[in-house]
């Protein structure tokens, strides 16, 4: 199979943009300086002045103090992390985590492998969620308007307030709170209700699966939610839908769908993923066939697909339904007959976005096709908050009417998040007293008459209910460091009128659950696993079988010419949330490699019809609303729509995420907080530049991924080592190539000849990694791992755009296919290759970076002066420079967050992936000291472990039973740029397509 | 006419040569010596903020170092001891002593004391101080004689060179285990029987890769 790849439409179009960034690792010229105005004689006297202050300096001996404790605290030896289970609350869903923690500090989070939502791995946000506990800019003292108070002074306020309300039952008592799923939370919440019946509860997300929660009511008639079980399914539907990126519960849906992947390759049933959307998601990215449509036609897609699986009770289906405007009626055959020949193994999927109707009616279809209680499950919402834009509404209407004494936010941003024709902003301003609980003194906090900063999770006693409900138990690891409290904390003042500890409460909870007896013994088991064994919810079996197709054939009329606009959830800082995050920040999107911004994304045809380029900048018109944002064009949208990403635009977020981006809630009004019809864009003659990292680190478009379709390496075993062709077509050569015999060798390359002395790597461990290109999704997860491992710092826009980020671990995206079409992607993390003959070492003129004995390519920071030779020579441009002292600036508490056994790079430094040779040491002194052998999976590099789809895997070579060494003995192993002949110890197994036989070629 | 070089010019080339070649070599040595931590780093001895004496507490009442530097044997790092640690005596023996009026003032306070550190490796190294004991490296071996030390005092350069010149050859420093904290242990007449035994019985490999100890 031949294939162009393409990483950005400038390459495809051969635009000189894509040669400058090919010719240039580091496109700006010359190290310049961070801020303007250092003038080159201010810079001289600059020179001199700190030449001769290192001079008297380099005499002196730095006076290093060491602090020991007063009392020790049992248990806790110096230089030796400890780990802790506890939970991440995250909206109705909980991922349990293993923490590990450094003198009482916090520093890096792992999944805990008897968690049923995180299973060991993590994602992005969960690694990135430890940045937030050090977060300068939280909020550290509680406020009265502008005035700094005490907790103990709200108490005393407090008490005054609930005296008034206890008078007439809460009448003019309303809470507002996030959603969530906690027994603690859900006790007070009842306790409130029965101590102030005629008080109102509010809950709201601005993210929100409300309407899934309302179909699966009507398809039930009980407040169920699901969980899908990805690896049961032999055919997956993705109805626009995105459960591998932006679902609460990605992990567990990675998980699955990865092992339905590898079982393909390794000879069992490979899963076949159908994805029908309008905006290109990771889910997108990743199915086997793709159908753009509009976000709008979905209900209608849904109608003639239930048409065609013609179950006995659908109703009145006749032909006239089963059309879909601008489908080809072939497709949606072939997809119910592919879920007809796996009844009880197929899977439909519907994204939160699409109306109620929707997801009952796919709940109908799944049970209809005996594929509930296989590869998906309803169980009761219990103890849980769920969300309701009305309840939102009425409380507003409330306040308006005068109704409402206070106002108790419990966590959230409503001023920011809320639906913009609610002006929640002008309705807190009526209320009298308002309480909001915060992180930061945010648009909310401000605004509110007490703010009260909130304790993080990694602060927190608490709890939740994870996805399928098992219990978890939020446990702290370490005292607020801002003096913050939980909302359990506030909950528990409401309730009780006594300022209590989160632990008694959340005991107090517990104490029925667990039984009287013996109660600490099994309270120390719970903490020790981070949950409570054996506490799923039994499944709801639905019992609507029916869709009604009726219901979802209106949705398809609409005016034409304007555009549809689709609201999405950001993958990094989800409503906004995470805003003040700057590993989140950086972190490249996905699917358009953006950093930093969140520009409207159109197709390209959108573009060309409406006149625009990238990086232009536009003004949408959506229900009498306009925003002012950059556009970006992504191939593979559906024309005619145009994406906005909510969660950035914040105003008031801090120092980092204050300013960023463009807001898209103040387009996003409550009638349709998914997407609607009646958006226009016109062009604003004013260019926003963006930093997009697709086109950095090319390496000069030769051929670098691979793959094949399942047919092609079932007939012919070494298909996947096909290289495709590369991306420029001047430089891809034209040479035959054959299916490989023996592994990493291709037939079309004579025997190497090396110009280096062979380096002999026969004692000892020598460390390999490989990539399954056929599993990794894209999902980030593992850079912002390594950035939390191995202290990488933050740089900001205008140096990612100069190309200076420095993840050590990048992920490439190529497109390939036709642009105007849906070009199918590829995803490829690329870490340090550590090549046996590495060409950085050649060139190192200080020998600062060498090779270890046990295979290791390292990097030597205190030899390194800088030449940037060995990143100049490095083929797959791995290496990262310090073009300045990025760490320097770094605020008190965020130092908190930097990983000890790994050293903070300085000025000047070239630095990259080591293997996490730290963990490998740990791990060997641990072995040796206990007197055993390292065995295989002990070392787990962060990447690895963070990898929600298992798609990495690091070990011995020399170990044949290794899960390293199969995996490179598998036929689709191969090697980035063999013909170098740089013999790099990470290698890619390539990526295996299941397309249907009976849809030719990608679906447009 | 007078000759333009006098007969005593005849010497300068001798002198030049050797001058040219002295002062070469004396600079080298010169560089060489007062600019390594031989020079710079040994010799080293901080006031500390309570003027604890090894030579006493070890030296003549024999306590062991493990007592107070409890984690050295399980841990990368030599705690200094928790103040409850000096307490655990001193709150019986020289209660009144003004020398460690801030050792009571920190338990009494909370407050915790701030040694200066004596021994110091860079940010960029990463030692491990229980595989060196596991391995059989006398304390004596990099702190010195400690229990005649007055005030805590650096004694070997704990430059890389040095931590090399081990690692490639451990043998003439190991001992067995169980004399690690004997700061008088000394090594018997037939030393090199000692350390092959000690090399059968726990073979040791220290590394000498830079990622050894560099991260």
């Amino acid at each position: 199979m031949s294939r162009t790849y393409w990483r950005s439409l400038a390459q495809f179009e051969d635009r000189p943009e894509f040669h400058t960034a090919l010719e240039r690792e580091f496109l700006e010229e010359g190290p310049s300086e961070l801020a303007p105005g250092v003038t080159r004689r201010e810079m001289m006297t600059l020179v001199g002045a700190s030449l001769s202050l290192a001079g008297l300096a380099g005499c002196r001996r730095p006076v290093e103090e060491i602090v020991p404790y007063v009392t020790a605290p049992e248990d806790m030896i110096p230089g030796i992390p400890r780990y802790y289970a506890t939970t991440m609350p995250f909206g109705r869903s909980a991922y349990g985590l293993i923490v590990e923690s450094h003198e009482g500090r916090p520093t890096k989070i792992e999944g805990n492998p008897g968690h049923p939502a995180s299973l060991g791995a993590s994602s992005a946000r969960i690694q990135a969620s430890v940045l937030g506990l050090y977060d300068p800019d939280r909020s550290q003292t509680v406020r009265l308007k502008e005035a700094t108070k005490s907790w103990s002074d709200f108490v005393t306020a407090w008490g005054v307030l609930a005296e008034a309300h206890a008078a007439d039952g809460g009448a003019g008592l309303a809470v507002l709170s996030e959603s969530f799923s906690s027994p603690t939370l859900a006790r007070l919440a009842s306790e409130l209700r029965a101590r102030y019946p005629k008080a109102t509860w509010a809950t709201y997300e601005a993210v929100s699966d409300e309407n899934r929660l309302a179909g699966l009511r009507s398809a039930t008639g009980r407040d169920v939610d699901l969980m899908l079980r990805l690896d049961q399914a032999s055919v997956i539907v993705a109805l626009d839908a995105d459960p591998l990126l932006t679902d609460p519960e990605m992990i567990l849906h990675t998980r699955g769908f990865a092992a339905g992947r590898r079982a393909g390759a390794s000879g069992g049933a490979m899963n076949r993923l159908y994805a029908v959307e309008g905006v290109y998601s990771l889910t997108g990215a990743m199915a086997d066939h793709r159908l753009r449509l509009e976000s709008r036609l979905i209900a209608p897609f849904v109608a003639a697909l239930a048409t065609r699986l013609a179950l006995p009770a659908a109703g009145a289906a006749n032909v006239a339904g089963a059309d879909v405007p601008g489908v080809d009626p072939r497709w949606i055959d072939a997809l119910a007959k592919d879920l007809l020949a796996n009844r009880g193994k197929g899977l439909i999927v519907v994204g939160e976005r699409q109306p109620a109707a929707v997801h009952a009616a796919v709940c109908a279809l799944n049970t209809a096709l005996g594929n509930t209680g296989k590869t998906v499950s309803y169980f009761e919402t219990k103890d849980a908050a769920l969300p309701s834009v009305s309840s939102l509404a009425s409380l507003v209407s409330a306040i308006q009417a005068g109704a409402v004494q206070t106002l108790v936010i419990l966590g959230g941003n409503p001023v920011f998040d809320a639906p913009v024709d609610l002006d929640f902003a002008a309705a807190m301003a009526k209320v009298p007293h308002s309480i909001a609980l915060g992180h930061a003194v945010d648009e909310t906090s401000s605004r509110a008459e007490w703010h009260i900063p909130r304790a993080h999770y990694l602060e927190s006693w608490g709890d939740a209910r994870a996805v399928g409900g098992t219990i978890s138990v939020v446990q702290p690891l370490i005292l607020p460091l801002f003096g913050g409290r939980t909302s359990v904390e506030v909950l528990g003042l409401m309730v009780g009128g006594k300022d209590r500890p989160g632990y008694d409460i959340v005991r107090d909870t517990w104490k029925p659950i667990l039984g009287e007896g013996e109660f600490d013994s099994k309270w120390n088991r719970v903490l020790h696993d981070g949950l409570l064994a054996g506490s799923a919810l039994p499944e709801v079996v639905p019992t609507l079988t029916a869709p009604a197709v009726a219901e979802l054939s209106g949705g398809a009329a609409g005016g034409s010419g304007d555009l549809e606009v689709v609201f999405l959830p950001s993958p990094a800082l989800h409503d906004g949330r995470f805003a003040n995050d700057g590993w989140l920040q950086e972190l490249p999107d996905p699917l358009t490699k953006l950093t930093w911004d969140n520009p409207a994304l159109v197709s390209p045809k959108t573009a060309e019809t409406l006149g625009l380029e990238s990086e232009d900048s536009i003004r949408l018109d959506y229900a009498s609303r306009s925003l002012e944002l950059p556009v970006w064009i992504l191939p593979g949208m559906a024309d005619g729509v145009v994406a906005l990403t909510l969660g950035y635009g914040r105003l008031r977020a801090g120092r980092i995420g204050s300013g960023v981006g463009f807001d898209a809630f103040t387009v996003r009004g409550s009638k349709a907080p998914g997407f609607d019809r009646g958006a226009k864009i016109t062009r604003v003659a004013r260019p926003y530049p963006l930093s997009a990292t697709q086109n950095h680190g090319s390496m000069e478009g030769r051929p670098l991924v691979r793959e094949s379709t399942l047919a092609e390496l079932r007939s012919q075993p070494a298909a996947g080592q096909e290289p495709a062709e590369g991306a420029h077509a001047e430089d891809s050569k034209p040479a035959p190539k054959k299916g490989g015999g023996a592994l990493g060798v291709f037939p079309e390359h004579t025997p190497h000849f090396s110009l280096w002395n062979p380096h002999t790597y026969d004692r000892g461990h020598q460390w390999g990694m490989t990539i399954d290109l056929n599993a990794c999704t894209g999902c980030n997860a593992c850079i912002t791992a390594c950035q939390s491992e191995n202290n990488i710092p933050v740089v900001g826009k205008v140096q990612v755009k100069n190309g200076r980020e420095m993840h050590w671990l990048r992920v490439d995206r190529y497109f390939s296919g036709d642009p105007s079409g849906s070009p199918e992607i590829v995803f490829q993390p690329v870490p340090c290759m550590h090549c046996e003959d590495a060409p950085c070492e050649q060139v190192c003129p200080v020998a600062a970076t060498v090779h270890d004995g046990e295979g290791l390519n390292v990097m030597v920071y205190n030899r390194c002066i800088g030449t940037r030779y060995c990143s100049n020579n490095c083929p797959y441009k791995v290496r990262r420079f310090n073009f300045f002292n990025f760490t320097k600036d770094t605020p008190d508490s965020l130092k908190l967050a930097m990983n000890p056994d790994v050293t903070v790079r300085a000025r000047g430094v070239m630095e990259k992936c080591t293997y996490c040779t730290q963990r490998i040491n740990r791990v060997k002194i641990d072995a040796r000291l206990a007197g055993k052998e390292v065995r295989d999976g002990d070392v787990k590099t962060a990447c690895q472990q963070a990898c929600p789809a298992s798609a990495i895997e690091f070990g011995d070579l020399r170990d044949p039973s290794s899960r390293v060494a199969k995996a490179k003995a598998d036929s689709r192993n191969y090697a980035l740029l063999e013909e170098l002949n740089t013999k790099p110890r990470t290698t890619y197994l390539a990526k295996v397509r299941n397309p249907n036989p009976e849809l030719e070629g990608p679906a447009a | 006419m007078a000759q333009i070089f006098p007969p005593q010019w005849n010497k300068l080339p001798i002198v030049a040569a050797i001058a040219g070649s002295l002062v070469p070599a004396l600079a080298i040595a010169f560089v060489w010596y007062f600019f390594s931590p031989w020079y710079t780093d040994v010799g080293y001895r901080p006031d500390q903020p309570v003027p604890y004496s090894h030579k006493l507490h070890v030296g003549e009442l024999g306590l062991d170092c493990r007592y107070c530097h409890a984690s050295v044997e399980i841990s990368n790092v030599a705690n200094l001891p928790p103040t409850q640690t000096c307490m655990n005596c001193h709150q019986v023996v020289k209660r009144d002593s003004v020398k460690l009026a801030p050792i009571r003032e920190s338990a009494t306070s909370g407050r915790p004391m701030r040694w200066i550190r004596v021994h110091e490796l860079p940010d960029y190294a990463y030692f491990t101080h229980r595989m060196h004991v596991a391995g059989g490296i006398g304390c004596v071996t990099c702190h010195g004689r400690v229990d005649e030390m007055e005030t805590v005092t650096q004694t070997t350069p704990l430059s890389m060179g040095w931590c090399l010149d081990c690692h490639r050859n451990p043998g003439p420093n190991r001992r067995p285990v169980s004399e690690v904290t004997n700061m008088k242990w000394s090594p018997p007449r037939d030393f090199q029987t000692l350390a092959a035994a000690l090399d059968r019985e726990r073979p040791v490999n220290p590394p000498t890769d830079c990622s050894g100890c560099h991260r």
